[in-house]
């Protein structure tokens, strides 16, 4: 619902309120704001930086739609990070191990990430549709088990091969790493990111053009209406929380079949919790999302710019809090002047009377 | 900074010192008041300590011509930089030694985001090589695979890397440690120490780097006294960098080793040390540093009088050695490890409470620079 | 037209207004207040005179809520003004409204259960008399003096909605009212806590109180006030003297219009069994009380069976046991025929039950959702708005434009969400929605609640209709016109057991409260009989045709 106003006037007024407020920060700590705002845009033209923010927001817009599916049904798969962690380690595990022709090897290596979203996701969606756990608490502690699922993995035991004082996975072979798309040296960008501009196409069909979606956002605005309207809440519950998961399951290739080859110490954490945050960012809307990853993973980007002109990147994460809940905010404060001007219109259709919904328990009336 | 080594000790002593050793185990058990260094209150059958060597020579480089002044130096640290109280800071330490002896042209100093991804350090890499700065220098082994893309970019640049050292680059300098060197000296002075003949490790995150700590500590431990018992604890697995945060978890893990037993614990554990050192004061154990000298080091200071010694990575020397040597245009001698030879590792004395056993230390130290023992660097059994 | 007649005739008794020339207890004078895109009162005139009890009428959403707010201090006029015994008032908060002598005793009770009487009565007034033992004899005495009988020391969560009621009543004059607004007393009132209630107030009103009265309830106001004021979109139509003025005539002035009724006239009652429930009980969570006890109940093609009871009776768990919304214990549910026991809401749903919640926000409607999207809620497997696992959104939209065309739903369109349609247009959409798609049986949950009367008799209209056309509806309604009106059999909810059969042609709304009540047995002894009762149960009191009159 809404106008395009109220779908881009929140994250405006938001982005806006956040940058006045790091700028009054910035002011405090005795930086220049618009030195810091100059460094920032500047970083774009520099080096790979743009190359750079695109690149990572491929993962983050991932992690963000997996978010986003279960946001839809006010679901908290807290656990993404623990999914796509630890699926991008089974992934390069088995992307490690198969050779097979016509990028067959990256495609098998793809749904093993996927599976192994699903099923770490799937550990949370059982017992919360069975044992009423709540997936909050079952995917935090799914986290934490994941760490060392993980570390088992990939020690030299196990498939990991020491390398310094570092350990990974054995590095993919050259067929089963997904090339990218170079700009010389401006760097290269994922071919992923294909794979995640798709994944932002599916999400939209299935949230707006399938029964499932359908099912999956009534499910979300209302149970109660859901569930009169035949709704099956467990399967709906288990059935999205894999889909997330298996969503999950894929954001860590971008970076593990673009350029690292394989997962090691040094394979970045913390996108999960990033996609909570892009997901409320977007508005659970693939577009949306796509902007927010994009902001994000330029704000990310800009710490070194800023580092280096020596202001304190830790007003990155002030500007990143700052913004996300003022979303939170504006996108209410929209919400509810949209439905009174809507409730206007209604009513000046109708005599002003019956303008205003009102439960009333009646009685025996006329 | 050194303090002279004692004199020699003849052969013929270790036998007496055997005897002696045995004679204590019997009636040691209830000795207490171990803090001091009490005379002999170890509870181990112990081996026989090597012979103390000869005072042993260190070259420092000779710094007083040195001029850094053309040096425009780019320090790249891993997360938490300048003031972590650990390897960041030794790394910083050495940098501002070099400032102050001969003087840097100019420094840039950038610090690595928790989790970050490959691209983050590439770009920090290429920032600092792009405005000219050279040498550059990436503290910790998660630069090494970035060290590889940029040094092949840049090479007229001076790279030096910390903790890893990537292979076919010849502008790229591995300022590498033996850890597992100076943790056998710790796992001999625990077992020296222990009056329960029970000593612990508490490892940070298990990665190989801190298995160097554990294998060289179970080495000398078991070395000085080959039935000791070892508690053996890492807080989180690889990939989860919290156990090097979090003093809580520290704390809790030594405390269970000392109930399990245990009265003098290691740790290699970063900031979450604090929390080992804590759980010893409490539980009447003792507790052997890290990395800097910890005894001396503000954030633990409340529990200085249970660190008997720290194992110390010298960082600071390996960078103002590098220093010095691309100063002086000249890395043709420049060690490729920083062990004991060479005072790259090594255990402190402040605050007195080893200097009973220094003699057994440093025959221990003797015979590793010597090659008379040879410390594994990953554990064993 | 029936209605629950508290009290035979209209008989003034006590207290009637000693002298209507003074000074009135209320003047409200061309008070306007707005809401954005809604003029809730426009120019309202209201005179109170003291010691009356003064109704004001008015159809769901007219205004009277709104002024009564203004009165209460919990809005502020935009215009106009206000007096309390001939003093100009303004109330920027209900403390003020209390100062002045003016309470009010809200339709929603505001009680805390897990405390006395008494310390509910003292909760936030402890100013005024302390909370000890002079405060308790001032509570007891305004007790006594309005024959408010309620034990000071209960807990409240220990009472039933009528000493609630008075509870909230005793809050109000320990706060020394002497003017009470009641809003819509009567509506959670069963019609002999009704007469309690009237009887009360009128001892009151001899005792010098002076009361507005807020209902739409005419017949009632017919039996209490003194004087009745009609509000109808936001301003005032008019005062009438209810002793002259017929409950017609009332109701006409509230709507401007002729009235509809919800009668049925002709049978058109088959044999062909649509619904059967065999033995339905459904157990409460760790209690061993059941909230559905063997229930049997059959409706036939083209029959309205209609449900009476006190909520909370069970009449919730029937309609969602049935609906697959809840998994009963025991018993079976057949849909000509085949057997749903085992089956979910989406597959009871598909063999062809249509379901009009109770409340339509929660249960009926997405109301974020444009109309359309609403369209599809409930249909989802079924053509016109999807196909297989794919949403038909053409088929929705253009179906939902056949039911605001055909169901009258007032809406600029079809994009509008869902939650911007005042309560009568939402649930004409959902009745639209809830007979798409060929229904053999329709469960309407209180159907008309809460809408006004446009829309309801156009509910009752499409009921009907589609009853004449051999549809099978299970009516559970608290509204017992229209459960009167409507229902070709009425049965008895009590204890989560169907305790009685009544013949809607026969039965009067006294009867079938008392059964409704637990008290009596019966409603009816008059027609039910000839109502052939599906299968028998437990064979305690209540079942069929036990007669008697009160």
């Amino acid at each position: 619902m809404g106008s395009i106003r109220a779908k881009l006037l929140p994250p405006a007024l938001a982005i806006a309120f956040a940058v006045l407020l790091c700028a009054v920060t910035l002011l405090f700590s005795g930086s220049s704001p618009l030195e810091a705002l100059g460094a920032m845009v500047g970083s774009l033209g520099r080096g790979t930086t743009a190359v750079d923010v695109v690149n990572t927001a491929t993962s983050y817009y991932i992690v963000a739609l997996a978010a986003a599916l279960g946001f839809q049904m006010n679901l908290l798969n807290i656990g993404i990070e623990g999914q796509y962690r630890l699926a991008a380690c089974v992934a390069a595990i088995v992307g490690g191990a198969v050779t097979l022709p016509f990028g067959l090897g990256v495609v098998v290596t793809m749904l093993a990430a996927a599976a192994t979203g699903a099923a770490w996701v799937g550990i949370a969606a059982l017992l919360k549709v069975y044992r009423g756990v709540s997936e909050v608490i079952s995917t935090i502690m799914l986290n934490a088990l994941s760490f060392g699922v993980i570390a088992y993995l990939i020690s030299s035991d196990m498939f990991g091969e020491l390398r310094g004082n570092n350990i990974g996975t054995p590095y993919l072979p050259e067929s089963n790493r997904v090339p990218g798309f170079s700009f010389g040296s401006s760097g290269t960008v994922f071919g992923m990111v294909l794979v995640a501009a798709a994944l932002g196409v599916g999400y939209w069909v299935l949230m707006n053009r399938t029964r499932f979606g359908f099912e999956l956002r009534a499910s979300g605005k209302s149970p109660t209406a859901a569930a009169a309207g035949g709704v099956n809440a467990k399967k709906m519950i288990l059935v999205t929380l894999l889909i997330s998961g298996a969503v999950a399951g894929l954001a860590g290739l971008p970076e593990l079949l673009g350029r690292d080859h394989t997962f090691s110490l040094n394979f970045p954490a913390g996108y999960g919790f990033t996609g909570l945050a892009v997901a409320l960012l977007g508005r659970n809307n693939p577009v949306g999302i796509a902007f927010g990853a994009l902001l994000w993973a330029f704000l990310d980007k800009s710490r070194l710019a800023l580092d280096n002109v020596g202001v304190p990147s830790e007003i990155v994460t002030i500007m990143q809090g700052s913004i996300v809940l003022s979303v939170v905010v504006a996108y209410e404060l929209v919400r509810r002047v949209e439905l009174r001007a809507e409730q206007r219109r209604v009513g000046g259709q109708n005599p002003p009377g019956s303008g205003e919904p009102r439960p009333v328990s009646a009685g025996g009336a006329v | 900074m050194r303090r002279p080594r004692g004199a020699a000790l003849a052969i013929a002593l270790t036998g007496v010192l055997a005897v002696v050793g045995c004679a204590k185990d019997g009636g040691g058990t209830s000795t207490s008041g171990e803090g001091a260094g009490g005379e002999g209150a170890a509870g181990c059958q112990l081996a026989d300590p090597p012979p103390a060597p000869d005072e042993v020579e260190v070259s420092t480089p000779e710094t007083a011509d040195v001029d850094g002044s053309e040096l425009r130096v780019g320090l790249a640290y891993d997360i938490g930089g300048r003031g972590d109280a650990s390897f960041n800071d030794a790394a910083a330490a050495g940098l501002d030694r070099a400032e102050e002896e001969f003087g840097l042209g100019d420094v840039r100093e950038l610090t690595a985001e928790a989790n970050e991804s490959e691209d983050a350090k590439v770009s920090r890499l290429r920032q600092l090589a792009d405005e000219g700065f050279s040498p550059i220098i990436g503290v910790g082994f998660a630069y090494a695979d970035a060290f590889e893309t940029v040094a092949a970019d840049y090479p007229d640049t001076d790279f030096a890397l910390v903790d890893a050292a990537v292979e076919d680059a010849d502008n790229i300098t591995p300022l590498l440690f033996a850890e597992h060197e100076g943790s056998f000296l710790a796992g001999v002075a625990a077992a020296y120490k222990s009056d329960n003949c029970h000593v612990g490790f508490v490892g940070g995150v298990e990665t190989p780097l801190i298995q160097k700590f554990e294998a060289g500590f179970l080495e000398g431990a078991r070395a000085a006294a080959p039935d000791i018992q070892i508690e053996n604890t890492y807080l989180t697995p690889a990939g989860d960098i919290t156990g090097f945060q979090d003093p809580a978890k520290g704390n809790e893990a030594t405390r269970a080793q000392i109930d399990a037993g245990a009265d003098v614990v290691y740790h290699a554990a970063g900031a979450s040390g604090k929390g080992v050192f804590e759980a010893a004061k409490a539980g009447d154990a003792l507790a052997i540093g890290v990395d800097s000298d910890q005894y001396n080091q503000e954030t633990v200071a409340e529990s200085k009088d249970v660190i008997i010694t720290s194992m110390l990575k010298r960082v600071d020397v390996a960078v103002f050695n590098y220093l010095a040597a691309v100063a002086e245009d000249d890395l043709t001698d420049f060690p490729e490890v920083f062990d004991l030879s060479v005072d790259g590792v090594d255990y402190s004395t402040s605050g007195g409470m080893v200097d009973d056993i220094a003699d057994v230390l440093d025959g221990y130290k003797a015979q590793i620079i010597a090659g008379d023992i040879e410390v594994p660097s990953s554990p064993t059994g | 037209m029936t209605s629950p007649v508290p009290e035979e005739g209209t008989g003034r008794d006590a207290g009637v207004p000693s002298d209507t020339a003074a000074v009135p207890a209320v003047r409200l004078s061309g008070i306007t207040k707005r809401f954005p895109g809604v003029v809730a009162n426009a120019d309202v005139h209201l005179s109170v005179r003291a010691g009356e009890v003064h109704a004001l009428c008015g159809e769901n959403g007219a205004g009277k809520s709104t002024l009564m707010k203004i009165l209460y201090g919990m809005q502020q006029p935009d215009e106009g003004t206000i007096e309390v015994e001939g003093r100009a008032v303004v109330f920027r908060s209900p403390a003020d409204a209390i100062d002045a002598g003016v309470g009010m005793v809200h339709q929603h009770f505001m009680l805390a259960d897990n405390l006395t009487v008494l310390e509910n009565v003292l909760l936030g007034a402890e100013k005024l008399h302390g909370i000890g033992r002079r405060a308790r004899a001032k509570v007891a005495e305004l007790a006594r003096r309005a024959g408010l009988t309620v034990d000071l020391s209960l807990l409240v969560e220990e009472l039933g909605v009528a000493d609630r009621q008075r509870v909230e009543i005793l809050k109000v004059l320990y706060r020394g009212a002497r003017i009470v607004i009641l809003d819509e007393p009567t509506a959670v009132l069963v019609p002999q806590e009704v007469d309690e209630l009237f009887a009360t107030l009128r001892e009151m009103r001899a005792d010098g109180y002076t009361f507005l009265f807020i209902s739409h309830k005419l017949d009632e106001v017919r039996a209490i006030a003194d004087s009745v004021t009609v509000i109808r979109r936001g301003t005032t139509v008019g005062t009438a003297d209810p002793r002259t003025v017929t409950s017609r005539q009332l109701a006409e002035m509230m709507v401007g219009s002729e009235l509809p009724s919800p009668e049925t006239r002709v049978s058109s009652v088959t044999d062909v069994e649509v619904l059967r429930v065999e033995g339905l009980t459904l157990r409460s969570e760790g209690s061993e009380r059941p909230l559905l006890d063997s229930i049997d109940l059959t409706v036939r093609a083209g029959e309205i069976v209609g449900i009476a009871g006190v909520e909370g009776n069970g009449q919730v768990e029937l309609v969602e046991a049935v609906m697959g919304m809840r998994r009963a214990h025991a018993g079976t549910v057949r849909l000509s025929g085949v057997d749903l026991t085992t089956k979910g809401t989406m597959a009871r749903r598909e063999a062809g039950i249509g379901y009009v919640p109770e409340d339509r926000t929660r249960h009926g409607l997405l109301l974020d959702e444009p109309l359309w999207s609403n369209r599809i809620l409930g249909f989802q497997s079924r053509r016109p708005v999807s196909s297989g696992a794919w949403l038909s959104i053409e088929g929705a939209r253009s179906d939902t434009a056949r039911i605001v065309e055909q169901f009258d739903v007032r809406t600029p369109g079809i994009d509008v969400a869902a939650g911007a349609l005042s309560g009568g247009n939402q649930q004409k959409l959902i009745v639209g929605r809830e007979l798409s798609g060929d229904p053999v049986l329709l469960i309407a949950s209180h159907p008309t609640r809460g809408v006004d009367v446009g829309a309801q008799a156009g509910i009752w209209e499409h009921i009907k209709t589609a009853r004449a056309q051999g549809l099978a509806v299970l009516l559970v309604s608290a509204d017992l016109d229209e459960l009167i009106g409507l229902s070709d059999t009425i049965r008895v909810i009590y204890g989560g057991r169907l305790v009685a059969d009544a013949d809607p042609r026969s039965v009067t709304p006294e009867e079938l409260g008392a059964a409704m009540t637990g008290a009596a047995d019966v409603g009816s002894g008059r027609g039910a009989a000839d109502q052939s009762t599906p299968g028998t149960d437990d064979g305690e009191a209540g079942q069929s045709t036990r007669g008697g009159d009160r």
